[in-house]
């Protein structure tokens, strides 16, 4: 013996060339809710993931979300750089364990240049304080003889092609074609000629092992390299004639006056505020402390507006579609009052009536919910590699979040409401007509 | 088993009357036709005795109860349970099979679910009544829409008749077969309803069917003798 809810699905699928469309919009309409949600998530994973056991981020006065960019995820610039006296003083301090300095500002074919020391990966962590792992070779020697070496990582090893002893060269600024930059050097922005340091080409002796973060997208070299890179450049550009062979740069005082910014770690984590307020009140330049959960609030605070404003147009998406699936049961339930007199001349009382037309808009909702989680996952996989390569962001195909079935039961909830609309409507009618509808 | 005392009944509140009936009584297991022309009332007459339509004044009584008296709730449930129903066409839900159409009233009603139990439950007493509408039993696993307009008006008694409700109402049931095909029909609805023990109303307009009826109603010559009442 058949169901109601049977027979509201025969119902529903015997006028499915309309109602496909209600779906449709629905399925769309769930799909985009639900790979928002995910992104959302993922995106603030990914960031929180990409640096781990620093304390704080040590750099020129200027904006913490700015400095936090530059300095980890390599986005944007910073305006001032920072004196190696500075770095060299706060390495006194008693709090502090480690004092890493970083210097960008060059690039290798669209990919980052970091200038560090050896101690950077060390101490560097990422995900749940994860240090950095070499996949094939070694660190940087981080002496003369080992001047031109570089370790890069994962992902520029496997797009780029390279191996251990490959030969690379470094262009000057943070793309190919040298726009303003900011490193150690302070160098104003690039002259339009496009320099590049050819004649100094670097070699590669480490591969990092992959993170899933900025570290795989960075060419790492000493910043005692990046100082001999630069030696006969003055104001962003190379100074003419001037130019200085690779191994007579060894000659020369390549310890650097500046860097971009440093990273700090404590003793103990208690002493962080105290710290910062050392590098905050420092007295020889204008320094700032930035601690990374708290720049990384920061900068959720301004996306979360924007990601609310996209929130809430696809919350009217699904409104519509939900409003769509009310107007067209209604439109249809003229058609339909054959049905229904049928339903009642068999014994259905109005509130079968009633519960039938409900569980046709749950089963119309709950095909287009299903299918917009089917669309959303794959379109996720297929986006998935673009995403991580064009913007660093790792899609976790993992299992769905609380907000995400937060969000597919509110659909299902609108579609329920929806339908009671149309519903009563057809307990009205079946009310009325009696056994014969008069139509 | 149907009982009505003197009534009126409108559409609509103040409106004019559609029927005006006086006392009128068939027992249990008889066959009534009603014949009139159209739209003298007939089928607001089979509303009535259904219970789907409420007189304004009088009562209409199935098996001793009156169907006013019955809360909106119970009056479907008693509904489903006494009275089977067969149309003049359009009977079925086209997108169902012809078995499913068939136990319908069984989904609706406990009792006439128990009564199919001594068949072997309702499928299988769909099976015996299909049987006995004379339906190739290779039709009835096929959507409903597919049958032709007399198997399904066989489809439809087999479906009024599941269960054995008391009372049988038929609403034109043979207008859209052929002429031919109308006799053949009605001989095995009525051989059925005899069977089902249940009282079977017939409205109809064609009027060599009369004789075979127990009782021959003319719906105008009700409504004179009710004005006059």
């Amino acid at each position: 013996m058949i169901s109601l809810l049977s027979i509201a699905r025969h119902s529903a699928w015997n006028r499915r060339s309309t109602l496909v469309w209600v779906v449709v919009s629905l399925a769309l309409a769930t799909a985009l809710l639900w790979t928002l949600e995910r992104l959302r998530h993922d995106i603030r994973t990914s960031f929180a993931q990409s640096v781990s056991g620093v304390d704080l981020i040590v750099g020129a006065r200027s904006s913490p979300v700015q400095l936090m960019l530059f300095s980890v995820f390599h986005i944007g610039s910073v305006p001032q750089s920072m004196s190696m006296d500075s770095v060299r003083a706060l390495a006194q301090h008693r709090s502090v364990s480690w004092v890493v300095p970083l210097s960008l500002g060059d690039s290798h074919r669209g990919y980052p240049v970091l200038g560090t020391t050896t101690e950077y990966f060390q101490h560097f962590a990422y995900g749940d304080k994860q240090p950095l792992a070499l996949q094939q070779g070694a660190v940087f020697a981080g002496n003369l003889d080992g001047l031109y070496e570089a370790v890069i990582g994962s992902e520029v090893a496997r797009k780029m092609g390279y191996a251990l002893g490959q030969s690379i060269t470094l262009g000057h600024g943070m793309d190919d074609h040298g726009h303003g930059h900011s490193h150690g050097h302070n160098h104003s922005p690039a002259s339009p000629a496009s320099p590049s340091h050819d004649d100094k080409p670097f070699k590669v002796v480490g591969i990092l092992a992959p993170t899933g973060t900025p570290v795989d997208r960075t060419v790492h070299v000493s910043l005692q390299a990046l100082e001999a890179l630069h030696l006969e450049w003055v104001a962003g550009a190379p100074l003419p004639g001037g130019q200085i062979p690779a191994d007579q740069a060894r000659k020369f005082n390549l310890e650097p006056q500046a860097v971009t910014a440093a990273l700090v770690g404590l003793k103990t984590r208690a002493a962080v505020f105290n710290v910062q307020r050392f590098v905050n009140a420092f007295e020889a330049e204008a320094l700032m402390g930035v601690m990374p959960g708290v720049a990384l609030g920061e900068l959720w605070a301004v996306l979360g507006l924007g990601e609310n404003a996209l929130l809430a147009v696809s919350a009217l998406v699904a409104l519509v579609s939900v409003v769509s699936l009310m107007a067209v049961v209604l439109a249809g339930l003229n058609e339909r009052r054959r049905e229904l007199a049928v339903l009642r001349a068999v014994g259905a009382g109005p509130r079968h009536v009633l519960g039938l037309l409900t569980l046709e808009g749950v089963w119309v909702t709950g095909s287009g919910v299903v299918l917009g989680v089917v669309l959303a996952q794959l379109g996720m996989a297929l986006a998935a590699p673009w995403l991580q390569q064009g913007l660093g962001i790792r899609l976790q195909m993992s299992a769905p979040l609380p907000t995400q079935w937060a969000l597919l039961a509110a659909v299902l909830l609108a579609g329920l409401l929806a339908s009671l609309g149309p519903a009563w409507r057809a307990y009205r009618l079946s009310l009325a007509d009696g056994l014969s509808p008069r139509v | 088993m149907i009982d009505i005392e003197p009534m009126r009944f409108a559409w609509t509140r103040g409106g004019p009357d559609t029927l005006v009936l006086g006392r009128l009584h068939v027992t249990q297991g008889q066959t009534v036709f009603l014949q009139g022309p159209s739209g003298c009332g007939k089928s607001s007459f089979l509303g009535l005795l259904a219970g789907v339509l409420q007189p304004q004044h009088g009562r209409v009584t199935l098996l001793g109860q009156d169907w006013a008296a019955l809360p909106l709730g119970q009056r479907d449930a008693f509904r489903a349970d006494h009275v089977g129903v067969i149309f003049q066409q359009f009977n079925l839900l086209p997108y169902l099979s012809v078995l499913d159409n068939v136990t319908l009233p069984c989904r609706f009603s406990k009792l006439r679910r128990e009564r199919c139990q001594a068949a072997g439950g309702p499928e299988a007493s769909a099976q015996t009544w299909l049987k006995r509408m004379g339906l190739p039993e290779g039709l009835w696993a096929r959507r409903a829409d597919t049958l032709s307009v007399g198997q399904q008006q066989r489809v439809a008694a087999a479906r009024a008749l599941i269960g054995q409700p008391e009372l049988v109402l038929a609403d034109e049931p043979t207008s859209a077969l052929d002429a031919a095909l109308r006799h053949d029909f009605m001989d095995v609805l009525m051989q059925a309803a005899r069977d089902a023990g249940s009282t079977l109303v017939c409205v109809s307009h064609d009027p060599q069917q009369a004789a075979r009826f127990d009782l021959q109603w003319s719906l105008p010559e009700l409504q004179q003798t009710g004005a006059r009442a």
